[in-house]
């Protein structure tokens, strides 16, 4: 925790972060993938940027934060840093709640703060459905601390969008399914 | 290494396993019965027993606890009343429940208290039982109505799967394991995942632990996940440097590709996965996005989100809930998980 309370953000550099993390959620939105995107950054540099590619690699694992850690993974291998040194001084801005699987993973690479805009009611890992982000576990990661709230009402529009035009690769009914599978 | 000499050790003679299957259930299914203070009076007139049921109903209804059986018959031959009856739940508000009078219970009169007798403070089951040994150890103390699911109960004495379903698990789990061995040999946390379709019997993926390569969050859950997206046509991760991650692709194959409309890219929808080792939450929430059917683990781990830290795999909240079955090749899975915990914390 304490290596959390170090890391101060500003307003103005927040707004001027989550403002990019919209517009990646705003591709995502335009290419059929749940409008959620990310930034990490580090140094005030960007190491990594993601935005949900469920549908595109057919892996339901591929959030924007899983996409976000695989950059920055890349990065440090490019920087010849040590992955650790990165992540516990670099600050996530997401547009929602990371869910359980992604709060879980941020725990792993043990990054100190997240910058969310609106809660993640369906997955949520940071209060929603579970605590996984401070929740007391000594054996997996660290927690983390969120600053929470941040262009919440233009993510939970997208999302609207989103679930409106109903995801075409959403699992069908039952019963579709059969009319299908001769 | 051979199956064979493998099964050998874990098979006896006259064929039957020597692991158990057992369910891995929710967490208000696996609690223990949790008891609270009720107040009860003995019916010393019998014939009043009716009256007085509906009497006492009407003005302590109890009816979120429809479990809950009014009377209770003593058995005992030593008992001096044959029946006893709750009156109303005692010390509900947090306060001591001490002991009271009827008169204190029933101050308005609408009882006509004659046939009763002197109260006293009985605990009895706060939650209805939805297993057979919850039903059985709340029944111990007041009796409950129980709705038995049959599936749970025959999964609890272990007699859902037949001898030919446990032969297969153990094969597929064989396949987690050898492979949990080979990516040891890389250097890698022994844990293994195998991804089979159980409508066909076909083995999709069978994936090692990859975390102490270049990403610390492949374990061998997302590492098969990914490789069933390879088998799909997608996927994010190359495995080329790990041999023994391996995927079916789906152009090799005899039997017609899935309709397109069927899960995509939900593809693990309707698979089971076999794992040595208990997931952690990133893994077992992966698995609840994946959409899978059943998980099959070898042995729990101490941070793991199936059973031991959390129930990920059986919340209402969640959008999507799937068995879990534990105890596969028990004896090697463990010795492998010891393995990990090592490596882990070395």
């Amino acid at each position: 925790m304490e290596a959390a309370k170090r890391w101060r953000v500003s307003a103005g550099e927040t707004e001027a972060w989550m403002d990019r993390a919209v517009n990646m959620a705003k591709d995502a939105l335009e290419n059929g993938e749940v409008p959620v995107g990310c930034l990490m950054v580090y140094n005030n540099e960007i190491v990594g940027k993601g935005r949900n590619e469920v549908n595109q690699t057919k892996n339901a694992t591929r959030h924007a934060e899983m996409v976000a850690i695989d950059q920055v993974l890349d990065w440090c291998q490019q920087h010849k840093k040590q992955p650790v040194e990165v992540f516990t001084h670099t600050v996530l801005y997401v547009t929602v709640e990371p869910c359980i699987m992604c709060a879980a993973a941020l725990r792993m690479m043990k990054i100190p703060l997240v910058v969310y805009g609106c809660q993640n009611e369906r997955f949520g890992g940071c209060g929603s459905v579970l605590n996984i982000s401070s929740a007391t576990l000594t054996d997996t990661g660290e927690p983390f601390q969120c600053i929470t709230g941040y262009r919440s009402e233009e993510a939970v529009e997208m999302l609207k969008t989103f679930y409106r035009q109903e995801n075409p690769n959403a699992p069908k009914s039952k019963v579709r399914k059969k009319e299908f599978s001769k | 290494m051979e199956p064979d000499s493998k099964r050998r050790k874990t098979t006896e003679p006259d064929g039957t396993c020597a692991w158990e299957v057992r369910p891995v259930l929710s967490e208000q299914e696996s609690r223990e019965v949790r008891l609270m203070p009720v107040y009860a009076a003995p019916v010393l007139d019998k014939k009043e027993t009716c009256r007085l049921m509906k009497e006492v109903s009407a003005v302590y209804p109890l009816s979120d606890y429809p479990h809950l059986k009014r009377i209770r018959a003593c058995l005992s031959a030593s008992s001096p009343h044959p029946l006893e009856m709750i009156l109303c739940l005692a010390g509900l508000n947090g306060e001591q429940a001490g002991l009271r009078t009827l008169a204190e219970l029933f101050p308005n009169g609408e009882v006509d208290l004659s046939g009763l007798g002197k109260p006293f403070l009985v605990h009895v089951p706060a939650c209805t039982p939805l297993t057979r040994p919850q039903y059985e150890e709340a029944a111990s103390h007041w009796p409950v109505s129980f709705h038995e699911n049959k599936r749970i109960s025959q999964a609890l004495k272990g007699c859902l799967f037949s001898p030919l379903e446990k032969e297969r698990m153990q094969g597929y789990m064989e396949l987690a394991i050898q492979a949990a061995q080979r990516g040891a040999r890389q250097g890698m946390v022994p844990v293994g995942a195998t991804v089979v379709d159980p409508a066909t019997g076909r083995v999709l993926a069978v994936g090692h632990d990859c975390r102490e390569g270049s990403n610390p969050l492949l374990h061998a859950a997302m590492v098969c996940v990914d490789l069933v997206a390879h088998s799909h046509g997608g996927g994010a991760y190359s495995f080329q440097d790990y041999p023994a991650c391996t995927f079916l692709p789906a152009d090799n194959t005899s039997q017609p590709p899935p309709p397109l409309e069927d899960g995509l890219p939900y593809i693990c929808t309707g698979y089971d996965m076999y794992l040595t080792r208990e997931p952690c939450t990133m893994c077992a929430m992966a698995l609840v996005h994946s959409r899978i059917q059943r998980v099959f683990y070898g042995a729990p781990s101490s941070h793991g989100a199936l059973g031991t830290t959390h129930h990920i795999h059986s919340r209402k909240d969640l959008n999507h809930r799937y068995e879990v079955f534990q105890g596969i090749l028990e004896d090697q899975c463990q010795r492998l998980a010891r393995l990990s915990d090592h490596k882990e914390s070395s």
